[in-house]
């Protein structure tokens, strides 16, 4: 009888390896194979649509390291805007929720007012911001204008040196939001007992914050640092719907360079690109997963 | 059945399965690219034009602004051919530029299909997408002389439809009050329209210089005139000219002088604001194409329009008094299953009725022959069809980041940059774009 039972356990638990092949052969078809495909046309000149390409070896690579300012350029300006949208974009996520952690209506409503961009569509976005940005019939110049401080207008995305650093308030604007929501639900994950005890130990607020909020919440700044480095790299649509198809020196970035060379039909170049662009992100966020270790060791 | 199952699906044998089937991915993924479904039928197939007119075509094209009015011409060629019928695509033009090629290649989108003149023309050709149209009946409707964009070594592969002026349109109320009743002749009158234009309380010229797809149109006039030969651009992507060459230096150096009569701020302004402002009557020049007319009158502009392109030399240097161009390419998709369907709407477009239809109802002139403009604003430039014009130099650009490059520069001078310094940073990427 029980060599009957464990025989049919054996069984099930045999079956059980069955389980994850659906799942695996779309992650091996869906990610695993393009990836490595990405890897086969980056040694290549392919156009994207010819019969024919040729080997080229590491010639990509080697080009856009040492002989692609567009490509530096655009690295550059990702890096801005990474650091910019990391560091406001936390800090402003953070501040929100630490405001609005308690249930109330008035804090209710005041969630659902700052969520609100993170539903809109990236295009709605942009659309919104230009007309925001624009410097002769703009929202910001307008309001400047209107009370009289008309010789602060800008150019806005106009500006070279500026233009990353205004896309990255955009940025902030509509994700901040969903940001909030990720560190509200770590601060009500904290238990109310840490605090009274620090309080009965005379903690002030700063304490509090240094000493319990910031090491506990660190599981969710974990989640929005990654999360928030990852999107702006990916600020691709966002980026098109404020600076144009292909956008200006000024605005491009990372994402939308892959996607020019792509547009100039070098899909072994844009391959490369891509390669590149993927280890940076990885790079980044394996920086942030170890300094958010240290920082709340 | 189960004990099957059960018996071939131990650990082992599992892990052995996703072991093969990686294995298997990498080895398909290093067989290389250019394996695609039509990517190694790149050449063109013989196009039918006879057979039974049934299917649907699908039509890919770009002017969201033009559906209605096709959507009315396809109401007319369904009542001619009752078993056929047609869809619009329509994508944004700048996502058309970069993704069109891949949509239509092989699919089921596009039987008949657009394409910009210059690059993506260019690409769809070498891809093998278009079905020759040399030696069918289609091609006596149009102007000889302007469909040649849409050939290649004495093949005719597409049929520029739209004639465009990609000049500055005029609001021609504020050149009278300016005291303006013709264009200028050399770079000194140009100055003085709008030196003039500007006392008047005018902003002269209403420049998008913020919006990339917009912004180099000014450079076609600018360039016209000032360069060696009319396929400049096309040489200095092949590295014979150089963008620190003088004559595009003073080009550059002209952009300066311009300056300050666009609008202010104007390296950031988009397309629609400076529309806007054209619209208002409160911008003497709208430095972008006669295909903005229609969109100025949807904002309610009154105010009779023309066309004025700035003269950069003297009066006895200027070859040209302005640009055009023929675009929105028509092409029969070498994959198409409805193939004589979708040759049947193209016959049917360059109808001269039809295509008279087309171009009243969209505001744009067309390239087919004997064509009826009745549309008040079209006539109005109609007299440019005869001047002096050159084809629009900057489609002669390939490589969009070398045109990037070049067109930056001007709006870096406009936003203050030095030109030597904003021609040297573009040759710079041109230089690496071309090796």
């Amino acid at each position: 009888m029980s060599s009957t039972r464990s025989g049919r356990s054996g069984r099930r638990a045999r079956a059980l390896w069955f389980f994850p092949v659906p799942a695996l052969a779309l992650y091996l078809f869906f990610f695993a194979y393009p990836t490595l495909q990405a890897f086969q046309y980056a040694l290549t000149d392919w156009d994207g649509y010819s019969a024919t390409y040729h080997n080229v070896g590491l010639h990509n690579l080697t080009r856009l390291a040492t002989a692609d300012d567009t490509f530096r350029n655009a690295a550059e300006n990702n890096l801005k805007l990474t650091v910019v949208v990391v560091l406001a974009q936390t800090a402003l996520a953070l501040g929100l929720a630490l405001y609005l952690v308690r249930t109330t209506r008035a804090s209710t409503l005041l969630r659902a007012v700052f969520f609100l961009p993170t539903v809109l569509s990236s295009v709605s976005v942009a659309f919104v911001w230009r007309f925001v940005y624009d410097p002769d019939g703009g929202l910001l110049n307008s309001a400047l204008r209107a009370v009289g401080l008309g010789g602060w207008q800008s150019v806005y995305l106009g500006n070279p040196n500026t233009a990353v650093f205004w896309l990255a308030l955009t940025q902030v604007w509509f994700h901040a939001g969903q940001m909030m929501v990720v560190f509200i639900a770590g601060l009500q994950a904290i238990p109310r007992e840490l605090y009274e005890a620090a309080e009965l130990d005379g903690a002030g607020r700063w304490s509090r914050f240094r000493y319990v909020t910031w090491p506990l919440v660190a599981p969710a700044t974990g989640i929005v640092l990654a999360y928030t480095t990852v999107q702006s790299f990916k600020a691709f649509d966002l980026v098109l719907g404020l600076g144009g198809n292909p956008p200006g020196p000024a605005l491009d970035i990372l994402s939308t360079r892959v996607y020019t060379t792509f547009s100039n039909n070098q899909f072994g170049y844009a391959a490369a690109q891509s390669l590149v662009f993927m280890a940076l992100i990885a790079l980044l966020t394996w920086v942030q997963r170890r300094a958010i270790r240290r920082a709340t060791a | 059945m189960s004990r099957t199952l059960d018996r071939s699906l131990d650990r082992r044998t599992a892990l052995r399965l996703f072991a093969a089937s990686g294995l298997g991915l990498g080895l398909a993924a290093c067989a290389g690219p250019g394996g695609g479904s039509t990517a190694s039928g790149a050449k063109s197939s013989a196009l039918a034009t006879s057979g039974t007119v049934k299917g649907t075509v699908s039509f890919a094209h770009w002017r969201a602004e033009d559906k209605a009015v096709i959507a009315q011409l396809i109401k007319a060629f369904v009542k001619k051919y009752p078993d056929a019928g047609v869809e619009q695509d329509i994508s944004p033009s700048a996502d058309y530029q970069t993704t069109a090629l891949r949509r239509i290649q092989g699919s089921k989108t596009g039987d008949l299909f657009t394409a910009f003149r210059g690059a993506q023309f260019e690409q769809i050709v070498k891809a093998g997408v278009y079905s020759p149209l040399t030696g069918t009946d289609v091609i006596a409707k149009y102007q000889a002389s302007l469909i040649t964009p849409g050939a290649q070594k004495g093949v005719q592969y597409g049929l520029p439809y739209q004639l465009v002026f990609n000049m500055p349109l005029a609001n021609t109320d504020a050149l009278d009050k300016a005291g303006h009743t013709s264009a200028p002749t050399d770079w000194d009158s140009t100055l003085q329209l709008l030196d003039d234009l500007k006392s008047k309380g005018y902003t002269p010229i209403a420049w998008p210089g913020g919006d990339t797809a917009n912004a180099g149109q000014l450079l076609n006039t600018m360039v016209m005139n000032n360069a060696p030969s009319d396929d400049m651009f096309t040489k200095i992507e092949s590295g014979e000219y150089k963008v620190t060459d003088d004559w595009f230096l003073t080009t550059l150096k002209q952009y300066a002088q311009l300056t300050p009569y666009f609008q202010a701020r104007a390296t950031g302004s988009t397309t629609d604001a400076v529309t806007q402002l054209f619209a208002e009557g409160k911008a003497g020049l709208l430095a972008v194409g006669s295909f903005q007319m229609a969109g100025v009158r949807a904002l309610g502009a009154k105010f009779p329009f023309d066309l004025v392109a700035p003269i950069t030399t003297t009066a006895a240097k200027a070859k040209y008094q302005g640009v055009f161009n023929t675009t929105f390419i028509l092409g029969v998709n070498s994959a198409s299953d409805v193939q004589p369907a979708a040759y049947a709407f193209l016959e049917f477009l360059s109808a001269p009725a039809n295509a008279g239809t087309y171009a009243n109802g969209t505001g744009q002139h067309v390239t087919v022959e004997g064509v009826d403009y009745t549309n008040t604003d079209l006539k109005a430039v109609a007299p440019w069809l005869t001047k002096k014009t050159q084809l629009a130099p900057r489609f002669q650009f390939l490589n969009l980041d070398i045109r990037t490059a070049v067109e930056n520069a001007a709006v870096a001078v406009v936003g203050g940059k030095k030109p030597a310094q904003a021609a040297e940073e573009a040759q710079r990427v041109i230089d690496q774009k071309r090796s």
